[in-house]
C-alpha cells in the first residue's frame, strides 16, 4: 500500500502438529493505521499475532516489521519494534501499576538492576497520557478491568514500538471503557504507530478502524475499509450468523446479530 | 553518592519524615527503591553483626559476656593462624563450635530463602518451596542409603563426616535432573515442573522409607540429617557452605529484573525480549544447586524457603531488587535465631532446627498474613 510498509507478511503458514492454523497469509500495512482483526473464535487471529511478535515461530513464510525479518532477529530487538497487549493476565504477584508499566522499558535498559531516569520519565509520561498516574502504587490485581487495560496499553506504549498488537482489549469492559480504550488506540495510531486490534465487537471495530482484516479458518477473507467490506453476506459467510448491517443517523456502521445458522452435521 | 545523602537526610527526619518522603507525589520511584535497597543492606549488615554476637555469646554451655566472647574469638583465630594448639575452654567453644555454626546458619538461611524466592518467581506459584524439584527427597534417599547399607566412598574413607553431605549432594542433583528431564519433556510449563518434582520427590521418599526399614539399627546417624541440624558443622565445612551459598545467592540477584518480568507471565516476558526457555533452565539449575548445597550439610530444613520470600513480598512489594536482598537478610536472621533456640532451650539436648524454624516463623507469618493478606496476591 505504501512504499515503506511497517508490516509485510508473505505466505505465512503456521502448523500445530497436523493442524494448519494459518494457511498462507499475505498482508501489508503502512504506518499510522488502526487495523481491526475480525473473525470467529479459532480463526487464527491470536496465532497470527503471536507469530508476528515471535512468540510462535512460523512454519513457513516471512514476516517483516519496518523492513526487518522478524525471525532472524534477537528477541530483545523484536521487543523494540513490536509490543503486545495480552487479552488477559493471570496472577500478577502484587506488582504495582507503575512497576508493570516500567517493565515495558526492559528491552531498552542496558544496565543490570536499575532503570535510568529517562526510563522513568517516559513511563510517567505514558501513565499521564493514559490517565493512570494516580494509580502508580496500586497493585495491578486490585485495579478495575478498565484501569488494568489502560495500564497494559501504557506498558506496550513505553516500548515505543513501530507496531502494537492488541488482543481483545475490550472484552471485559463496559461500554464507556470500550469507547475509551478504542479512542486511546486510535490516538496512538495517529502517532505513526500501527496498531492491530483483534476484537469480537464488529460495530466497534468498524467505527474506529481504518482497515479491517476478516479472517476465517486460517485464511484472509477480506481486507479493506470496514464500511465497504462488512456486509450481511460477509457476516453470514464468516460467522454463519444472520445479521443486520446498516448505517445509523450519524453515518456509523452497526452490526446487529439476529440468529445463527444451524450447521449441517 | 546522591543516594547516600538522601538516606542520611531521611534518617535525620526520622521515621515519619521518611514516610512523608515515600508518600510525596513527585519523588522518583527509582530513587525511592534505591533508598529502600540501601536501607535493607545497612539493616542486614547491622542485624547480622548483632545476631552474630548474640549467637557466639550464648550456647548450651551458658552465656559469656559479649566482650569476652569477641576477645576469645579474635584470640582463637590468632592462635589458629599461628598454629598454636593451646586454646582455652572459651576459645575452644567459640572457635570450634559456635563460630562455624553461626556461619553455616547465616549461609543456609540466606540460601534457602533466595532459592525459594527464585522458584516462586519462575514457577509463578506461591506454594512452591526450594524442595519442589525433589532435591531434598533425592538427597535424603541417598543419605539414608549410605547409612543403612553402610557404604563408604573410597576417597572419603577416613573422613566419615563428609559421607552424608557428599552423597546428599549427588542424590539432590540426580533427583533434580530427573525432574527437569520429565518437566521439559512434557512441555516445560510451570505446572509440569510442579507435577514432575512432586512425583520424583515421592519416588525418592518411598525408596528412602525402604532403606529406613532396612537400616533400623544405625538410623541415629542419619536422623539428625532428616530433621535438620547444625550440630555436625565444623570449622572446615562451614566455609564449604558459606562461600558458595552466599556467592550464588548474591550472583542470582543480577536476575532481579528478569524475575520481575516473570510476574507478567511467560508470554509477556518472552515478548519483552527474554529468552524464557534458557532463563528458566538456568535459574532452575542455579536454585537447585543452591538448595542442594544447603541441604547437604545440615539436612532438610523446611519453612524458611517457603515463607521468608512471602514475608519480604508482603513488606516490600513485588520488586525482586528489594525482595531478594531482604530474603537474604531475613532468612539468615530466622535461621540464626532458630539454631540458637535449638541448641539452648533443652541443652545439652539439641532440638531439630527444622522444627524450630516453623515454630518461630508461623506466628509471625500468621500475623503478617492477617494484616496484609487481603491485598496480597502471592
Amino acid at each position: 500500500m505504501t512504499d515503506d510498509p511497517i508490516l509485510r507478511i508473505q505466505g505465512l503458514v503456521k502448523d500445530f502438529g497436523d493442524f494448519r492454523a494459518l494457511k498462507g497469509i499475505d498482508l501489508e500495512f503502512g504506518k499510522g493505521l488502526l487495523v481491526g482483526l475480525i473473525g470467529p473464535n479459532g480463526c487464527g487471529k491470536s496465532t497470527m499475532m503471536k507469530c508476528i511478535s515471535r512468540l510462535h515461530p512460523q512454519t513457513s513464510g516471512t514476516i517483516e516489521v519496518a523492513g526487518k525479518d522478524v525471525s532472524s532477529m534477537k528477541a530483545s530487538e523484536v521487543a523494540k519494534l513490536v509490543a503486545t497487549v495480552p487479552a488477559e493476565m493471570g496472577q500478577t504477584f502484587g506488582i504495582s501499576v507503575m512497576d508493570m508499566v516500567m517493565l515495558g522499558r526492559y528491552p531498552f535498559v542496558e544496565k543490570i538492576w536499575w532503570e535510568d531516569p529517562e526510563d522513568e520519565r517516559v513511563t510517567r509520561e505514558a501513565m499521564r497520557t493514559f490517565g493512570i498516574d494516580h494509580l502508580r502504587r496500586k497493585q495491578v490485581a486490585l485495579c478495575s478491568s478498565g484501569e488494568r487495560q489502560r495500564a497494559l496499553i501504557a506498558k506496550a506504549y513505553v516500548q515505543q514500538p513501530k507496531l502494537m498488537l492488541v488482543d481483545e482489549p475490550t472484552s471485559h469492559l463496559d461500554m464507556k471503557y470500550k469507547l475509551q480504550v478504542m479512542e486511546y488506540l486510535q490516538k496512538m495510531a495517529r502517532t505513526d504507530m500501527t496498531v492491530i486490534v483483534a476484537e469480537h465487537d464488529i460495530s466497534l471495530m468498524a467505527r474506529y478502524c481504518d482497515v479491517c482484516v476478516i479472517m476465517k479458518k486460517g485464511e484472509i477473507v477480506a481486507v479493506g475499509d470496514p464500511k465497504v467490506i462488512i456486509t450481511e453476506q460477509l457476516i453470514r459467510d464468516v460467522y454463519e450468523v444472520e445479521a443486520r448491517v446498516g448505517l445509523d443517523a450519524d453515518g456509523e456502521i452497526y452490526v446487529l446479530p439476529k440468529r445463527y445458522i444451524e450447521e449441517d452435521l | 553518592m546522591a543516594e547516600k545523602g538522601s538516606l542520611f537526610s531521611s534518617l535525620k527526619k526520622g521515621y515519619k519524615g521518611m514516610k512523608d518522603d515515600m508518600n510525596s507525589q513527585d519523588d522518583s520511584e527509582i530513587a525511592r527503591k534505591k533508598k529502600r535497597f540501601l536501607l535493607i543492606v545497612i539493616f542486614g549488615l547491622f542485624m547480622s553483626l548483632v545476631a552474630f554476637l548474640i549467637s557466639i555469646s550464648i550456647s548450651s554451655g551458658g552465656v559469656i559476656p559479649v566482650a569476652d566472647a569477641v576477645a576469645a574469638l579474635f584470640s582463637s583465630i590468632g592462635k589458629a593462624f599461628s598454629n598454636d594448639p593451646n586454646l582455652d575452654m572459651i576459645e575452644l567453644y567459640i572457635y570450634n563450635a559456635r563460630l562455624p555454626r553461626t556461619i553455616a546458619a547465616i549461609a543456609v538461611g540466606a540460601g534457602l530463602a533466595v532459592a525459594g524466592c527464585m522458584y516462586q518467581a519462575i514457577i509463578r506459584n506461591p506454594l512452591v518451596d526450594p524442595y519442589i524439584t525433589g532435591v531434598s527427597s533425592g538427597a535424603g534417599c541417598l543419605a539414608m542409603a549410605a547409612t543403612a547399607l553402610g557404604f563408604s566412598i573410597p576417597f572419603l574413607a577416613n573422613n566419615s563426616l563428609y559421607i552424608i553431605p557428599v552423597v546428599a549432594i549427588i542424590g539432590g542433583i540426580a533427583a533434580f535432573m530427573i525432574t527437569m528431564t520429565v518437566a521439559e519433556g512434557s512441555g516445560g510449563s510451570s505446572i509440569n515442573y510442579i507435577l514432575a518434582g512432586t512425583i520424583v520427590g515421592f519416588a525418592f521418599s518411598s525408596v528412602q522409607t525402604i532403606f529406613m526399614s532396612m537400616g533400623k539399627d544405625n538410623l541415629t546417624d542419619v536422623m539428625w540429617w532428616l530433621y535438620g541440624s547444625f550440630a555436625n558443622i565444623t570449622w572446615e565445612n562451614s566455609w564449604i557452605i558459606f562461600v558458595p551459598v552466599m556467592g550464588i545467592s548474591i550472583v542470582a540477584m543480577i536476575w532481579a529484573r528478569e524475575f520481575n518480568l516473570y510476574s507478567m507471565g511467560e508470554d509477556q516476558a518472552a515478548q519483552l525480549g527474554l529468552n524464557i526457555k534458557m532463563f528458566k533452565r538456568l535459574t532452575m539449575i542455579v536454585a537447585s544447586v543452591l538448595t542442594a548445597l544447603c541441604v547437604a550439610f545440615v539436612g532438610i530444613i523446611g519453612f524458611v524457603g517457603l515463607v521468608v520470600p512471602h514475608a519480604c513480598r508482603m513488606a516490600l512489594g513485588s520488586d525482586h531488587r528489594l525482595i531478594m536482598p531482604a530474603s537474604v537478610v531475613i532468612g539468615a536472621m530466622l535461621m540464626l535465631f532458630a539454631d540458637l533456640v535449638a541448641r539452648t532451650v533443652l541443652s545439652p539436648a539439641e532440638l531439630p532446627v527444622g522444627a524450630i524454624t516453623a515454630i518461630i516463623g508461623t506466628p509471625v507469618f500468621a500475623y503478617m498474613l492477617m494484616r496484609r493478606g487481603r491485598s496480597y496476591d502471592g
